[in-house]
Formats: C-alpha cells, sequence, structure tokens
C-alpha cells in the first residue's frame, strides 16, 4: 500500500502526547497502524514525552503508596487482559475492517442520501467530536462543503478525489472551516472512509442549501 | 544503573529491588508530570501507582531495543489518563441513559503502536538533529501542553514567532525521520 497523504503533524503529536479526543485517535490510530512513516513520528513525540517526563519535577507520592503497589502485584491481574473483538448485534456496512475498528462498538447504520450510507461508532469517552462508517457508491458526488469543526478521514477501501488529490486505501484527508471541497468517489468500486467530525458541515450551492436540513452525519 | 536493565529484572525474575528503585525514581515523576499538565494531585498520585503496576506486569513487554525506559512508562502513564477520562465520562453518560456500553479501548495496549526496529535508529537520529530551540518549542506545546500565548511569555517571544517556530520545527522533524 502506498500511502500518499499524511495526518498534519500536530495532530500525530497530539495523539502522541494522549490529548485527542476519542474520535480523532481513532482516525489517526487506524491510519497509522497502517503508516510506517507517521508511526516514526509519533515514537519520535514519545521519545521527547520520555524526556520531560525524566526531567520533570517530583512531587512526593503517598507514604503507603508502594505497600499498595506491592499489595495489588500479588492480586490476579484483571485489568490488562486483551480487549476481544465486540461482538457486533448489528450488521456492519463492510465485515473487513482493520483490527481497532473490530473492537469498536457500532450503532446501526442508516442511509445519509442517495448511495450514501453511515454507521456511527458508540464512542463514550468522545466529547466533541464523533466517528462513523461512511459508504459511497461509485461515482458518487458529494455535495460541496466545508465544516465548522473539523473532519478527519481515512480511506479503508475504494477511492475518491476532489482539489486536494486523489485519495487512496490508507491516505488520510484533512479538512476544516478553511476547506471547500467536493469529493466525487471513484467509479469502480464503493468508497468506505473511517471519519472523524466535530462541528457541521456547510453545504454550498442552492441545492445543498435545500437539502442540507435532511444531512445528518 | 540503567532503568532499562531494572526493568528487564522485573521481567527475569520478580526482581522486587530492582522494582523499588524503579518506583522511587519514575512514581513521583509520573505525579509530578501530571500535576504539572493540569490534573489535580489525588487523580495523579492513582494514575502514578497504576502506571508502576503495569510497569511490574508489563515489564516482559518491554523491548530496549525500541523504547527508552521514560518513553515506555511515559505511554502506559498516557494510556492509563485516557483510560480514566473514558470511565469518568461512560459514568457520566450512564447516569443520564440508563444504556450502558462495554466499550474496551481499542489502544489501550501499547504494543499496538510498537515501532519496529529498524526505525529506532532513524527516529534518534532525527531527534539528534532538531536543535536545541526546536525540541523545546515542541516540547512546550504538545507536551507540556501549554498555550502558544504561555510559551511566548516563556520565551520573550512574540507570539507569531513562537506559532510559526513550532510549525517549522515539527515539519523539520517530520523531514529528518523521513531522510
Amino acid at each position: 500500500m502506498t500511502i500518499n497523504h499524511h495526518p498534519p503533524e500536530d495532530l500525530l503529536a497530539d495523539f502522541a502526547a494522549g490529548r485527542l479526543d476519542e474520535a480523532d485517535r481513532l482516525v489517526i490510530g487506524v491510519h497509522a497502524a497502517q503508516c510506517p512513516r507517521c508511526q516514526r513520528f509519533i515514537a519520535a513525540i514519545e521519545q521527547l514525552a520520555g524526556a520531560a517526563l525524566e526531567q520533570a519535577a517530583p512531587v512526593a507520592m503517598a507514604d503507603d503508596a508502594f505497600a499498595t503497589i506491592m499489595a495489588a502485584i500479588d492480586e490476579p491481574d484483571t485489568a490488562s487482559a486483551r480487549a476481544p473483538a465486540a461482538s457486533q448485534p448489528v450488521p456492519l456496512l463492510d465485515d473487513d475492517l482493520p483490527e481497532m475498528l473490530r473492537k469498536c462498538q457500532f450503532a446501526r447504520s442508516r442511509r445519509v442520501a442517495p448511495g450514501v450510507k453511515m454507521q456511527p461508532i458508540v464512542l463514550p469517552g468522545a466529547d466533541k467530536s464523533r466517528a462513523f462508517l461512511l459508504w459511497s457508491a461509485p461515482g458518487t458526488r458529494m455535495l460541496e462543503h466545508s465544516h465548522t469543526g473539523t473532519e478527519l478521514t481515512l480511506v479503508l477501501k475504494g477511492s475518491f478525489s476532489h482539489q486536494g488529490g486523489d485519495f487512496r486505501p490508507g491516505d488520510f484527508d484533512f479538512g476544516d472551516g478553511e476547506v471547500d471541497h467536493q469529493p466525487i468517489v471513484g467509479g469502480d468500486t464503493p468508497c468506505l472512509c473511517l471519519v472523524a467530525m466535530s462541528g457541521d458541515l456547510q453545504m454550498h450551492g442552492w441545492l445543498g442549501r435545500l437539502i442540507s436540513p435532511f444531512v445528518r452525519l | 544503573m540503567e532503568w532499562a536493565e531494572l526493568i528487564g529484572r522485573v521481567a527475569a525474575h520478580g526482581d522486587r529491588g530492582a522494582f523499588k528503585l524503579l518506583f522511587e525514581h519514575f512514581a513521583p515523576r509520573v505525579k509530578g508530570f501530571l500535576v504539572k499538565t493540569g490534573m489535580n494531585a489525588d487523580a495523579a498520585e492513582e494514575i502514578a501507582q497504576m502506571t508502576l503496576l503495569a510497569v511490574w506486569r508489563k515489564a516482559a513487554q518491554f523491548d530496549p531495543a525500541t523504547a527508552g525506559a521514560a518513553a515506555w512508562i511515559f505511554t502506559i502513564a498516557r494510556n492509563l489518563r485516557i483510560d480514566s477520562a473514558r470511565a469518568a465520562a461512560r459514568q457520566a453518560k450512564a447516569a443520564v441513559s440508563a444504556e450502558q456500553h462495554q466499550t474496551p479501548d481499542v489502544m489501550d495496549s501499547p504494543e499496538t503502536m510498537m515501532t519496529r526496529r529498524d526505525d529506532v535508529s532513524r527516529v534518534a537520529a532525527a531527534l539528534e538533529r532538531l536543535t536545541e530551540e526546536q525540541s523545546t518549542v515542541i516540547r512546550m506545546s504538545f507536551i507540556d501542553e501549554q498555550p502558544h500565548g504561555e510559551i511566548a511569555a516563556k520565551l520573550g517571544l512574540p507570539l507569531g514567532t513562537v506559532k510559526s517556530r513550532i510549525r517549522l520545527a515539527m515539519a523539520r522533524l517530520r523531514d529528518l525521520l523521513d531522510d
């Protein structure tokens, strides 16, 4: 897989520092899991964080802290069992998902517009943003739109293109209030994306303004 | 005494003496780091204790060839901080809706993101070539979580200069890693 579009550096750094909202963290995590280049960047920030930890001014621990830990050591470890794939009570838009997504809990999928379906991911810790799978039929022309918040998109299958270039599996697209784009899905296969979105879409053109009350992502 | 070697001893034969040294050095630093980035002292104490407990339990997963001890311990503390924020959010939501989802964190295990060994030297070389000034602004902004205005005041620079300096430092780190 050749990845041509990567997340902006500040998102990778916030990911490494543990500062991203849960939905954004999921999209960056799924991208990084398949992108050695971004893994290196994250590892570099983690090294800098390790140096910062090493130099942090120590704050005294509670008197019984060490004893508490030593007592816990002898207890069976229940917390760190690896998360199994979640059993899905609802049918998925696609059964062949990356490992991190297979562990997620999904809500029921629904139709957004002709040829477009979405399936929300249940994230209890998500604060400002939400995550979902977005499925579009081949050749779908999305409405020209911009964002009031941010939109992080990772292509899982198929492709789309807009003014910013062609986006194929593994590619990452970042949209914010300054971006005004009209993605077109590639003609051969459906396009499946993982999206984290904060704020709302703003549709443009008379058609967009007309239907925007009905487009709910 | 190298920290990595102590972690190795904990992994190899549950060496409690080695673990005590790790605790005495890292627990107060994890706590200090969390307090500095805005966490209250009680929560920081709890996460620092959980971090050291995880150091004991995951010691065998630590690979000194891929991460420094401090960076590894940072990732454990970071993930525990994320987990505790998720648990708090889940509780807050469960209070309003009876529906409580058991969703495991998909990134709870640091090993899912473990760097490949051949990347380690590239990362080290890139960090080596970053200037002091560049690593300082990256650290202040992303790791110490200071607002740009605060960084500007501390460095005695205009806000615009701080912003462009951070942006340039990040781009340079990316370039150095791509070399």
